[in-house]
């Protein structure tokens, strides 16, 4: 049996120890704080990283890691007062406007960021008075959240839903023999943009609706109905819009049971091997949407803009098996922006890179240089938009078939997306 | 539009079928203990969660998995007896807080353990019953149908025909004067709990291949239950099946020949128009009601 009365200390033994330890752990404690303020730069992460949104918030947590050691083992932000470090600091706002106005808060007031990265959607509205009062930079993945009253919000890094137009004008000029579509889409802030994008972009290419959008709940589950519905008339195209890839997977599930075989398409298709899993290679051959995966040869081409993206995607995947989404690399891209922009500007203040970021009204994004735009659609030019790619599924692995500008498609037609916008009240002015 | 009509039928068929085992685990829970279950949809995203271990990871049968998932999840509801309801037996507002209580542990120790990623779990077959081109019935459906065509019968049978079916009637119907008559209301409570929590569980595990499983999954179910329940009168479990048809049917009509959101409209106000005409649902009684 241990005696505890053998190393029993005296009262002021005891103190002077606790008290010299209690001291030096505070000391160091300042000494780290401060190296912190003098060597870092922190970066907010606000996004979903749990709930049925997470898959649009983690995986890019996830690529921003592997950013920030790649850009600290080459020493940083270089500014003229030395390098700093990045590090970033993450609040889960679990897709909830109230949750994500107390991570603004919390980031900027206690952890001290000089940027902000957000999903965006139905959490912008809870952040926007705190961008309001601080005028800190943020950035969205979904420039619908732009307006003139957010001077200090950009998108850089997608136009969602605008990009959605290549893949049907692709789809339109190599299988001109598809003249019908039908589409579905859950029944919110992502979805219904998306919607007036892609009638837009149908409309622009020749191909006729066969009956109105079918719009679901977002808590729905079953999929058999819609899909029933779906394919009722037998369309040549089914568009899946901007679903969420819990409704992509059961919808394109429940398109091979109830024996459909046309054309799919759809902004998204992550984890798609999993649906060839649950369909056939067969099945969803020739299934187009946007969003590549990086070790596609066709990064490696001059002009884009992101740091060795073939490597990137394999380090992602030996880290984060499977988990590599349509999100993966975009707040990573969005740091190569801000980095860039930092550097040029000297300075991490929000105000500084801001200017210094859309300079000139240009800026690289990571699929080739483009302009920042946007204010027939947002009424501020605070999005980047350049090229994008058309991605299809062939053999079971994606790849892409061809960078498309979307300037050019909005020069084109761009009536015919702000008359769609507008019959779905998406237009800036338009937005509660 | 006779193929139409036809494909949504087997549709609805199917969404009966997993409702029925959800609403009437609850309304058995109900009846026995007073207690409103909010935690239901989350015994039925544990029973998913079970096939996502044994059979999407551990490789196990996929039968195997489900009826783990009945048996884990009846588990659960005996420790939920045990640990929440029991103590609150004489208070059915702190079971009701309790349960909403365990349903953030279910849904917390889901994620830890799985994380918040919908779980890919591969299918059990792709074979379907082609009637016509346009009219087909995937088997993994089928397989949801007749087992809830089976479970219900046999608790149908229990209810019925044993002495531990009448004793959980019987506590149902008056706890006190079952009580006097030698019934142990602590093992019908437990009887209560396994089965109706089973129901979700199984309910869980049946569909677990058909939908996208992740920690949140329970809301949208539980939601449509209580929808159920109402209708079908609280406490009645023939109301609950009734009720669980009509519902499914109503629903998967409307949604295919309008849209998901008028379809959920339509069943809120399916739910109103019963509470307005016949406050007691479709076969409740007064006293339950």
């Amino acid at each position: 049996m241990v005696d505890f009365r053998r190393f029993s200390i005296g009262r002021r033994r005891f103190l002077k120890t606790t008290s010299s330890l209690i001291g030096a752990s505070a000391l160091s404690g300042l000494g780290s704080a401060a190296r912190a303020a003098d060597d870092v730069v922190r970066i907010g992460f606000l996004a979903p990283l749990t709930g049925p949104v997470a898959a649009w918030g983690k995986p890019g947590l996830d690529g921003c890691q592997i950013w920030a050691e790649w850009v600290n083992e080459e020493g940083g932000i270089k500014l003229p007062d030395g390098n700093r470090k990045v590090e970033f600091v993450s609040y889960d706002n679990e897709y909830d406007p109230a949750v994500a106005r107390t991570g603004a808060t919390k980031l900027i007031r206690e952890d001290g960021v000089s940027f902000i990265m957000m999903l965006g959607g139905d959490t912008w509205p809870g952040v926007q008075p705190v961008a309001d009062r601080t005028g800190m930079l943020f950035s969205t993945l979904l420039p619908s959240d732009l307006s003139p009253d957010t001077p200090t919000l950009v998108a850089p890094a997608e136009v969602h839903p605008v990009y959605n137009v290549t893949g049907v004008a692709w789809l339109a000029e190599n299988k001109p023999d598809l003249k019908t579509a039908v589409m579905c889409a859950q029944d919110d802030a992502l979805g219904l943009p998306s919607v007036a994008t892609y009638l837009a972009a149908f409309e622009a290419a020749g191909i006729e609706m066969l009956e109105e959008p079918l719009l679901f709940d977002p808590a729905t589950t079953d999929f058999a109905p819609v899909v029933t519905r779906l394919i009722a008339g037998n369309p040549d195209i089914v568009c899946l819009d901007t679903c969420y890839s819990d409704y992509v997977h059961p919808i394109c599930e429940q398109l091979f049971q109830q024996g459909y075989k046309g054309q799919i398409i759809s902004c998204t298709a992550d984890f798609y091997d999993q649906i060839i899993a649950k369909t056939s290679k067969e099945f969803m051959e020739g299934f187009v949407f946007q969003f590549p995966d990086f070790d596609d040869p066709a990064l490696n081409a001059e002009g884009i803009n992101f740091r060795d993206p073939n490597r990137f995607f394999e380090v992602y995947n030996e880290r984060h098996p499977g988990e590599w989404g349509a999100v993966s690399w975009e707040y990573a891209s969005i740091m190569d922006l801000w980095k860039a922009a930092a550097e040029k500007a000297g300075s991490v203040e929000p105000e500084a890179v801001l200017a210094a970021m859309q300079d000139g009204g240009k800026g690289l994004h990571a699929f080739g240089e483009a302009d920042w735009w946007g204010e027939d659609l947002f009424g501020i030019n605070n999005a980047l938009v350049g090229n994008w790619p058309v991605v299809v599924i062939e053999d079971g692995k994606a790849v892409i078939k061809e960078m498309r500008s979307i300037p050019d498609w909005y020069a084109a037609h761009g009536d015919l997306l702000k008359k769609h916008m507008e019959a779905y009240g998406q237009m800036w002015n338009q937005r509660g | 539009m006779f193929d139409l009509l036809a494909q949504t039928g087997l549709n609805a068929l199917y969404a009966a079928s997993y409702i029925s085992l959800v609403a009437v685990g609850l309304v058995l829970i109900f009846g026995v203990m007073g207690v409103v279950n909010f935690a239901h949809g989350e015994l039925f995203m544990a029973g998913a969660y079970v096939v996502v271990a044994l059979y999407a990871g551990g490789g196990a049968p996929f039968l195997l998995a489900v009826a783990a998932g009945l048996g884990f999840v009846g588990l659960l509801g005996l420790l939920m007896e045990f640990a929440l309801f029991r103590p609150l037996r004489d208070n059915p507002l702190g079971g009701l807080v309790a349960s909403i209580g365990f349903l953030m542990i279910l849904q917390a120790t889901a994620v830890m353990g799985f994380g918040v990623r919908m779980e890919h779990i591969p299918p059990v077959t792709q074979e379907v019953i082609a009637f016509s081109e346009k009219v087909r019935l995937p088997m993994s459906r089928l397989y949801v149908i007749v087992a809830a065509v089976v479970l219900l019968g046999a608790l149908w049978y229990f209810l019925k025909r044993t002495r531990f079916g009448w004793a959980l009637r019987a506590s149902a119907q008056d706890a006190e004067a079952a009580a006097l008559q030698g019934i142990s209301i602590g093992q019908t409570a437990r009887i209560a709990m396994f089965i109706g929590a089973g129901l979700a569980g199984v309910a869980g595990a049946l569909t677990a291949p058909l939908v996208s499983v992740n920690p949140h999954m329970g809301h949208s179910v539980i939601v449509t239950a209580f929808i159920v329940i109402i209708v079908g009168g609280v406490g009645s479990l023939e109301g609950a099946v009734v009720a669980s048809v009509a519902y499914a049917f109503v629903h998967t009509l409307v949604t295919t020949f309008w849209d998901g959101v008028i379809a959920d409209i339509v069943g809120l106000s399916l739910m109103l128009v019963v509470l307005i005409v016949k406050p007691t649902g479709l076969f409740g009684t007064a006293d339950r009601a």
